[in-house]
């Protein structure tokens, strides 16, 4: 059942390649991939999901998937909600379906893949795979400087995973195998080097402070899909891997690396938010924000690291993460919008659109508020969660620690991202019309679906929290 | 009748080394590929001179050892069919660039 | 299902439905609100004096648990009485004022979306159900006041309140985060005070002062007011609910929960004694502001404040009763007065310069009569609303040097209403927009009737007043003449309507010029001069910082050395000359042979 999640995106590429009708195809892929994905929402807890099979004996390596635990769940979920929306949005240039829908299809494939694997081996291959068509798609159909930004993604991404490689070798080197039901933590004396590695590596990939500069070029570029699933779902998987492995494999030495990480999560938090605050381009500035919220939820893994027993840390990462893949999916796809009305992404030569794209405005205004954490919207209920895990081991009589203190620098940013995006939301959509936005027109019901999908995703979550948090 | 001296191994192979020195020299110092080309046989030859050279002074039950020498049979063989694939390569190179001069053939250069 | 649920559910549902399916029929939406509004007015009565709780699970992750719930006492149901029937009488008022307006449908759907998140505020059992309840009225306030928000006046105001409010909203949220780790808990009803002074009062009172931040940023309260003034870009039947009557007063309403959860004997003294000072020279700074306007909005804007300030002063001096006294009292006459500035704005087509006004009083004798009303409560004449709960915040001051303060801003209240009566009402029309000036409507009057109604019986309903039994709320319904304090108010009462008669009885110009108050002590220049060198430089300098050297140093260095030792490899052994690859070639083969064979 779980191969299926897996071959109906891959299978549904290969069927693209060799001439089915893209969009359609696509379409039917993501949209199978959704019902499937539902099925195993009321008993994810049972082991009837999990299937595998041997495909090296020596070192043993099993082709193995399962909902190891609710954090696949999740991912699931999301995987599944973005790549639907992905297909629908931003505009394929004529003649290059083929590879526009076969590469979503394919990124797809492989994050779900990576998320559902149960094995440390495929877990890290399938992620890989999934970079090829990100490649491809940013140096092929990118928009700008296309080529330099799929060149830097790419390799930045592959010193990553090499890094990363080299930790989990090191990791797996002292356990029995690659299942993730072997790992367990690695000898005290090495400790410190898999948790370092383990950072830097998943770091990487999660744009974290200061190998976040891949990120932003990287995602305004990138075709609409690929900066939705990307940004939204793949770069979850540097999360869900510091949360799945480091720190199973390596707890202490994630401790040991606490004020580092912190100072590196605030320097995503600030530093990232203030270059954010000076961007002149939308698709730049969202790509930023993207890199800027992924302090959070490192945020919740160090209150995690502190303290393996703080129940709020790993549900409130997970959630936020969950949160932030929706609203920033939703950001890029209404951003390629503004983009193909308008034909310009350019702050300052934009303005007044909602007076002639109210329900672009509407949408778009509501993916904003999510993203800098409206209560009511997914991400809020994430943030406050990560807010309290930061201060549940905090006793009053001691003085702050170093997490409570990074938990109130971090709350700054919620401020910085609320100038940032209404600065930009006043500029594009209010005041007077300009040039450019005069002749706008407004989204057709097709680009509806899929932000409604995803706003409508929004709302659930950011008023129940609990549908999600029922599977943490 | 005069003695018939017959040179030690170490002659043979200072000789050998002599021969396979003077055609690497010339493989890099010549400029003309056909000269570079005649260098390079040279070099063939004073391996197959070694070989001889080994297996005529390895004596197996008192005979030499003729697993050299048949070796030999066989890189004379294939010299020969290597130095007709050769001359043509370098027959065609001429056609296509109206040069043997190794300087003028820098293509490769990064 | 409980009936407070549906005071939630109404306004929301009102709200979705507008939205989604009514956003093309104006009328339809507009009765909508204005009956889901009602609908909670009458459900809002129907609850007073009960006394109950329910919540269900919103987050929960292992023990921990966050809900979403209401508390009903009676804090919380005299502030329903107070937001509902102000609600609903603004909700008539607009009926008529935006009429003619083009996104009707979209005013009353934030309308009633306003209600909903202001009713989440008032009913909340716990901080985060209030701080969630806390951004979504600030979420309203920058919807309706960027109601017209193709005006850059307007959509840089709504920007700003919601900024400014933000920044309030992150001390807020440190404040509760503090609050949760000192008491264990962030429900009201579960919270102990005792668990205060145990931290001891150092971090007790930064909790408590964290928390207050958020009173800041949605009070209006220095340094955080400059977005209320601002925030008259909305349109008019707005300011009168959510900028004078009802969220403003949030912050109030919000400390005095947490002194009802903690007990007010709890709060240590320096923390309040900051409270208090912040109130107070927030009033005094707005009255002084308010002398010097002449846009009729902006006078009331500041007066707004200046009255805030004295209910925040009133909670710092630990008398939480008072504040909430005098926050239900100002509420029904500054929505009066707005509501009537609101009429004259739509009778004079849409000016709102008090200088081009006058002679209202005969034009619209309706409206002018009521504003007097309000403008007399405002002043605390006796008997009127404002007087009593006037009355009772000089005597919570009394013995502290805010009394003093408190006096003389009294005195400047009187000064600035007086003026803008005289000038807007009195006299003779200045420009032709006054001169046509004619009734409005019932369906605007009515409200103001009403309004002015409230204005002298509200205090005397004890019934609706949001003070808990336990605070002993000990008004008078007849002046005591011996006290000092009383004869203090009339006195500077008299001084006040004495010197704005004298200064601009008959006057068609301003005869004060004092521009550090008409600039407002040219607060906003110095933020606008903060914000760029302190944000937008910095995010500059971080910016290039960010391109310049992680970008090109360290990441274009790893680019560029590792293409460099390249470009060496390839000019030293990529020469194309095909004896030097011979050459290295047998250069090889001689060391390979070497370290094999002899070494």
């Amino acid at each position: 059942m779980l191969f299926a999640l897996i071959l109906i995106p891959l299978l549904a590429a290969v069927a693209i390649l060799l001439g089915a009708p893209s969009k359609k195809t696509a379409l039917a892929a993501s949209l199978a991939n959704i019902i499937l994905a539902a099925i195993p929402l009321t008993s994810w807890k049972s082991s009837c999901w999990d299937t595998g099979f041997q495909v090296l004996e020596n070192p043993n390596i099993n082709l193995s998937l399962g909902l190891y635990d609710g954090m696949s769940v999740v991912m699931l979920l999301l995987s599944v909600l973005v790549t639907l929306a992905a297909v629908y949005s931003g505009k394929c240039p004529e003649g290059r379906e083929k590879l526009w829908f076969s590469s979503t299809l394919l990124i797809s494939a492989g994050a779900i893949g990576a998320f559902l694997a149960t094995d440390v081996f495929f877990f890290y291959a399938f992620h890989e795979l999934a970079l090829i068509p990100t490649f491809l798609m940013i140096g092929m159909l990118g928009s700008g400087d296309r080529k330099a930004a799929a060149w830097k993604i790419t390799i930045y991404l592959a010193f990553g995973s090499i890094i990363l490689l080299a930790g989990l070798l090191l990791a797996v080197g002292h356990l029995d195998g690659f299942a993730f039901a072997d790992l367990k933590a690695v000898p005290a004396e090495h400790q410190n080097a898999v948790a370092l590695l383990l950072i830097i590596g998943f770091g990487t990939l999660v744009s974290l402070f200061p190998l976040h500069s891949w990120a932003a070029p990287a995602y305004a570029s990138a075709p609409a899909p690929v900066s939705m699933l990307h940004a939204g779902v793949l770069k979850k998987f540097g999360l869900y891997g510091m949360l799945r492995v480091g720190m199973v494999v390596a707890p202490e030495g994630m401790a040991h690396w606490i004020p580092w990480l912190c100072v590196l999560l605030l320097g995503n938090i600030i530093w990232v938010g203030l270059v954010t605050l000076n961007q002149k381009r939308l698709d730049l500035m969202l790509g930023n924000s993207s890199v800027m919220h992924m302090g959070y939820i490192f945020l919740a893994i160090a209150a995690l690291a502190a303290n393996g027993e703080n129940e709020i840390a790993q549900p409130a990462a997970v959630l936020l993460m969950f949160a932030h893949g929706i609203s920033i999916a939703m950001l890029f796809s209404l951003s390629a919008m503004v983009e193909r009305k308008t034909g310009t992404l350019e702050i300052s030569q934009l303005g007044g659109l909602a007076k002639t794209a109210p329900a672009l405005a509407f949408l778009f205004g509501l993916a904003g508020m999510a993203s800098i954490g409206l209560p009511g919207l997914a991400n809020f209920a994430g943030e406050v969660m990560v807010f309290f895990a930061g201060f549940a081991d905090w006793s009053p009589q001691d003085g702050m620690g170093w997490i409570q203190i990074t938990t109130i620098i971090a709350l700054w940013g919620v401020v910085l991202s609320a100038v940032y995006m209404l600065r930009a939301y006043r500029n594009i959509f209010q005041g007077p019309l300009v040039k450019n936005t005069t002749n706008a027109t407004d989204i057709s019901c097709c680009d509806k679906i899929p932000t409604y999908l995803l706003a409508g995703t929004l709302l659930v979550v950011g008023i129940y929290p609990q549908i999600l948090l029922q599977f943490l | 009748m005069q003695e018939l001296i017959l040179p030690t191994l170490n002659e043979y192979l200072f000789v050998s080394g002599l021969l396979f020195a003077i055609g690497l020299a010339g493989v890099i110092v010549r400029r003309n590929i056909i000269v570079i080309f005649m260098c390079l046989e040279m070099m063939l030859a004073a391996a197959s001179l070694t070989l001889v050279a080994f297996s005529r002074f390895h004596l197996v039950g008192g005979l030499p050892d003729y697993d050299g020498q048949m070796l030999v049979f066989f890189i004379i063989t294939v010299a020969a069919a290597e130095v007709a694939v050769g001359l043509a390569i370098i027959v065609s190179l001429y056609r296509a660039r109206q040069t043997i001069h190794t300087d003028d053939l820098t293509s490769l250069k990064g | 299902m409980e009936t407070p649920w549906l005071l939630f559910l109404i306004p929301f549902a009102s709200a979705a439905i507008i939205q989604l399916g009514l956003k093309r029929n104006a009328m339809a939406s507009s009765l909508l609100s204005t009956l889901s509004v009602v609908v909670s007015f009458i459900i809002a009565c129907s609850l007073l004096g009960s006394d109950q709780a329910g919540s269900w699970t919103w987050v929960e992750a292992g023990s921990f648990q966050l809900n979403i719930g209401y508390k009903l006492d009676q804090l919380a149901t005299g502030m329903m009485i107070v937001v509902t029937g102000i609600g609903m009488l603004v909700h008539i008022f607009s009926l008529g004022y935006m009429k003619t307006d083009e996104s009707k449908a979209r005013y009353f759907g934030c309308l009633s979306m306003f209600m909903f998140s202001m009713t989440g505020i008032v009913l909340a059992s716990n901080f985060v159900m209030m701080f969630i309840f806390w951004e979504l009225v600030g979420l309203s306030s920058y919807l309706l006041i960027g109601h017209w928000y193709h005006k850059d006046s307007a959509a840089d105001a709504a920007k700003k309140a919601f900024l400014t409010n933000r920044i309030g909203d992150f001390g807020f949220m440190i404040g509760i985060l503090m609050l949760w780790g000192i008491t264990g808990t962030v429900i009201f009803a579960d919270m102990d005070g005792t668990s205060l002074g145990v931290v001891g009062t150092c971090i007790a009172g930064t909790a408590i002062l964290l928390v207050f931040c958020g009173a800041i940023g949605k009070s209006a309260q220095l340094p955080l007011h400059v977005w209320l003034p601002d925030a008259m870009e909305g349109p008019t039947p707005v300011s009168a609910l959510i900028h004078a009557a009802t969220m403003v007063a949030a912050g109030v309403y919000m400390m005095a929960r947490l002194y009802l959860s903690v007990g007010a004997d709890m709060i240590p003294a320096w923390s309040g004694e900051v409270i208090a000072w912040i109130g107070g020279i927030t009033s005094l700074a707005a009255a002084l502001m308010a002398t010097q306007q002449n846009d009729i909005k902006k006078i009331l804007a500041y007066s707004t404040l200046s009255q805030l300030g004295y209910m925040v002063m009133a909670v710092g001096l630990v008398a939480p009763e008072v504040g909430m006294f005098h926050l239900f009292t100002h509420a029904w006459f500054k929505a009066l007065l707005f509501l009537g500035s609101g009429a004259v704005i739509y009778a004079c087509h849409h000016e709102q310069d008090i200088w081009k006004m006058g002679g209202l009083l005969k034009k619209m004798p309706v409206t002018a009569i009521t504003f007097l009303v309000g403008t007399l409560a405002l002043t605390a004449v006796p008997f009127t609303a404002g007087f009593y709960s006037k009355e009772e915040i000089l005597y919570a001051a009394k013995g502290s040097p805010l009394f003093y303060l408190a006096a003389f801003v009294a005195f400047l209240t009187t000064f600035y209403m007086f003026r803008l009566f005289i000038v807007a009402f009195l006299g003779k029309p200045r420009e032709h927009g006054a001169e046509e000036a004619k009734e409005v409507a019932p369906i605007m009057s009515l409200p103001l009737v009403l309004l002015a109604l409230m204005a002298f019986v509200a205090p005397h309903i004890t019934k609706i007043l949001p003070v808990p039994l336990e605070w002993d709320l000990h008004f008078k319904a007849f002046p005591d003449l011996t006290s000092s304090v009383f004869w203090t108010s009339i006195g500077v009462f008299l001084a006040g309507g004495a010197v704005a008669f004298v200064l601009y009885s008959g006057k068609n110009q301003d005869p004060l010029s004092i521009s550090l108050f008409r600039n407002k002590f040219y607060l906003d220049e110095i933020y606008q001069k903060i914000i760029t060198i302190c944000q937008d430089a910095v995010a500059a300098i971080i910016h290039f910082c960010d391109e310049f050297i992680i970008g090109t140093l360290f990441v274009g260095g790893a680019t560029r050395s590792a293409q460099g030792v390249g470009n060496l490899f390839r000019r030293f052994a990529q020469n194309g000359s095909l004896s030097h690859y011979a050459y290295l070639m047998a250069l090889g083969a001689v060391l390979v042979i070497y370290f094999t064979v002899f070494a």
